[in-house]
């Protein structure tokens, strides 16, 4: 056949790329493995101490504990709801694998919280940090998980520490974008009121943009929220604890009972973590606007 | 083109003392590169042409005043004539181009635009505060939290700033409303807010960008009733700017009219009216009611002084004003006083048009009571004398000398033409032994 009418006239300008990567992963490995394990640290102790704590509170004080707290910000039907969905949970015997990925939502939230909010406020003051940051938070968005599982586990080996790491590269990007959004939309005329009163940059941030932007904010973290729950079974492809184990496990050995379970409980979670927390955004947006 | 006008009234006024803020050939340009588009602005070329050679935008073009201690300072113009911009130099929200502000405070002048990041902030929390077209509150705030922002800001502990915004929020009638959010208030009641924002600071000088345009007309007419009342009872210099010309005239002590960035005219509101400088001026006033802005003074036919002394001596004493309508005299003596009014044959009763008007109206307009109206007294009242009197009106001056009457004629000739006496001068009045 002819060279120019195949993907043969392609072989003289074939780039390795891919060994290019496992070479780039590699080095990174062998030189600084210590540091990226070094990072691992506060994660570590953050879920270390949540996971603990979880484990430890009796079901009924959580149940309880839970249901009060959904019917302050969210109703009483919210409440019932929580309460049923997590004695289900109970019933069917997955409350302690629950309470390992309510603790690994907990910690990559509080983390992406920790980077993903001065990162908007940056991207909401800089256009040219902005324009640098969006390709980055495309590729953390687009690419396939799995992609980053194998270097995600070179670096930082598996278990549920390195799950969180992964599930936290897939659902930062939302809550720097909502942050930077939520920034940019407050009012003009607002800001140059607080300008004209006197106001430095610093307290128009804290004393106006940040508040008026919490709604959005808010969004951003129930986005996260959801993003996380739904890394649960990639992450426990990696070792990582949790709800995503029997689902693992029942794709492997073809268990549809277990597989059930685990993803209705994943669900049920996943119901109860969104009502509340877009309550918990609405209420902050009708007690400030209405 | 009377591009100095504002400059030339600033130095007649300006005596130092009662001087607040002295603006110096302010411009605005906005653009990449303003200074280049400042040569061609002051080489004399005009908005458009540089807006079409450069690009740069005017956004005021030499704009120079005095601003007095006290007064009801009015900037009025189209939107895009500059006045929103003008205003925002004074307590550089936007720095200008070119020009000087210059602040006299009792701790000396001060220059806006050479201020450090503090002493600016220094003068935007004590010395010049602001209220905005589309209140600029914050909904997450409590009402009484909003009017504290400014005293937030200066530091002053919150004891002391819910004590003074609560003193503010009774300013404008809303007291009581502090703990209340922003939201639940109407418009009218959220620019209350906005203004209670900036007493509460207890800055001299109030900057107001179009403060009543989003309200609804009846609520506008009150909040304006309440400015000029606030005004007169805390003696604040105020700088109000609007579209409206019949609310410039209204509130203003002194109104600058502004066209393409530039004062085209500076003036009390009467002169104005009165004596509009240019053709954009003229189109402008053409359709405002001089009712509450012409004086009686300018309305009447005044009295020929030259001619009443030279009948005084001729038939010394008391002298024969008016006898144009059929039997009515008026009798004035040396000190130009009335002395009385003659019609039909009988003598007519002399009342000041307050009492006039505090009594019931009667079935027909009287022939036996003639009505005596300060002279500065708007035309607004001429008609209501005249609505009541069959005679014509009487003018007189602090000291009660009659300075001119008043008949139909020139109340008709003085709502057609906006103008008064100047063109009927000595036309109507007779004066007799």
């Amino acid at each position: 056949m002819n060279v120019w009418l195949s993907d043969a006239i392609f072989d003289p300008i074939r780039i390795p790329l891919d060994s290019w990567f496992a070479n780039a992963i590699n080095w990174l490995t062998i030189n600084y493995r210590p540091t990226f394990q070094a990072m691992k640290v506060p994660i570590e102790v953050i879920l270390g101490n949540v996971e603990t704590f979880l484990q430890w509170l009796p079901p009924i004080v959580f149940i309880v504990l839970l249901a009060l707290f959904a019917w302050r910000v969210a109703g009483w039907k919210i409440a019932v709801f929580s309460a049923l969905a997590f004695t289900l949970v109970g019933m069917i015997g997955l409350w302690s694998l629950t309470m390992t990925t309510l603790s690994m939502v907990v910690a990559s939230v509080l983390v992406c919280m920790v980077m993903g909010i001065p990162l908007g406020i940056l991207a909401a003051r800089s256009d040219r940090f902005r324009a640098i940051l969006r390709p980055v938070l495309d590729v953390m968005q687009t690419t396939p998980s799995f992609v980053y599982l194998v270097p995600v586990v070179m670096l930082f080996s598996i278990g549920t520490v390195a799950g969180v790491i992964a599930t936290i590269i897939f659902a930062l990007p939302p809550l720097i974008r909502l942050t930077d959004l939520g920034i940019r939309q407050v009012s003009t005329d607002v800001i140059e009121a607080a300008e004209a009163f006197g106001s430095s940059e610093r307290e128009i941030l804290v004393k106006v943009r940040l508040p008026l932007a919490l709604p959005t904010i808010m969004a951003g973290i129930n986005q996260t929220i959801m993003l996380s729950l739904s890394m649960v079974v990639i992450a426990a492809l990696i070792g990582a604890g949790g709800l995503g184990r029997p689902v693992v496990e029942g794709l492997n050995a073809l268990r549809v009972g277990v597989a059930g379970i685990g993803g209705l409980a994943i669900v049920l979670l996943a119901i109860v973590l969104d009502r509340i927390t877009q309550a918990l955004g609405e209420g902050r947006r009708t007690s400030t606007e209405s | 083109m009377v591009r100095s006008d504002g400059c030339c009234d600033a130095n007649r006024d300006g005596k130092p003392g009662d001087t607040v803020i002295r603006a110096e050939h302010l411009s605005k340009i906005f653009g990449p590169n303003p200074s280049s588009a400042l040569e061609l602005l002051e080489q004399g070329q005009r908005k458009d042409a540089i807006r079409e050679s450069t690009g740069h935008v005017v956004g005021v073009d030499d704009v120079s005043f005095r601003l007095k201690r006290g007064e009801f300072f009015v900037i009025m113009g189209l939107s895009g004539s500059g006045k929103s911009t003008l205003l925002r130099c004074l307590n550089r929200l936007i720095p200008p181009t070119a020009g000087r502000v210059v602040l006299e405070t009792d701790e000396g002048e001060i220059d806006v635009g050479a201020a450090s990041a503090r002493q600016l902030r220094d003068i935007r929390t004590r010395h010049l505060t602001m209220v905005f077209q589309r209140f600029g509150l914050l909904p997450h705030r409590s009402v009484r939290d909003n009017v504290a922002y400014g005293l937030e800001i200066q530091g002053i502990d919150r004891g002391q700033r819910i004590e003074r915004a609560d003193r503010a929020l009774d300013l404008v009638g809303l007291g009581g409303w502090g703990p209340s959010r922003t939201s639940e208030l109407s418009g009218g009641m959220q620019q209350r807010v906005g203004l209670a924002r900036a007493l509460a600071t207890e800055a001299e000088v109030m900057l107001m960008d179009e403060p009543f345009s989003a309200l609804d007309p009846l609520i506008k007419m009150q909040m304006q009733r309440e400015m000029i009342k606030l005004q007169s009872e805390l003696g604040k210099t105020i700088v109000f700017i609007t579209h409206d010309l019949d609310e410039a005239l209204r509130l203003g002590d002194r109104i600058a009219i502004m066209e393409d960035g530039r004062v085209v005219q500076l003036g009390t509101p009467e002169r104005i009216l009165t004596s509009p400088s240019t053709a954009y001026v003229a189109d402008f006033v053409e359709h405002a009611d001089p009712t509450n802005v012409i004086t009686a003074r300018t309305v009447s036919v005044e009295l020929d002084h030259d001619r009443v002394d030279e009948l005084r001596r001729e038939a010394g004493g008391r002298v024969i004003v008016h006898r144009t309508q059929s039997d009515v005299e008026i009798v004035i003596d040396d000190d130009d006083r009335v002395r009385e009014v003659r019609a039909d044959g009988g003598r007519a009763e002399l009342v000041p048009i307050d009492t006039l008007l505090a009594e019931e109206a009667p079935t027909s307009r009287y022939r036996d009571r003639a009505a005596v109206v300060r002279a500065d007294r708007p035309l607004r009242t001429l008609l209501e004398a005249r609505n009541l009197c069959n005679l014509p009106v009487l003018v007189i001056d602090h000291d009660e000398r009659l300075i001119g009457l008043v008949t139909e004629r020139e109340i008709i000739y003085s709502i057609i033409e906006k103008r008064g006496r100047d063109a009927l001068n000595g036309d109507s009045a007779e004066v007799a032994a």
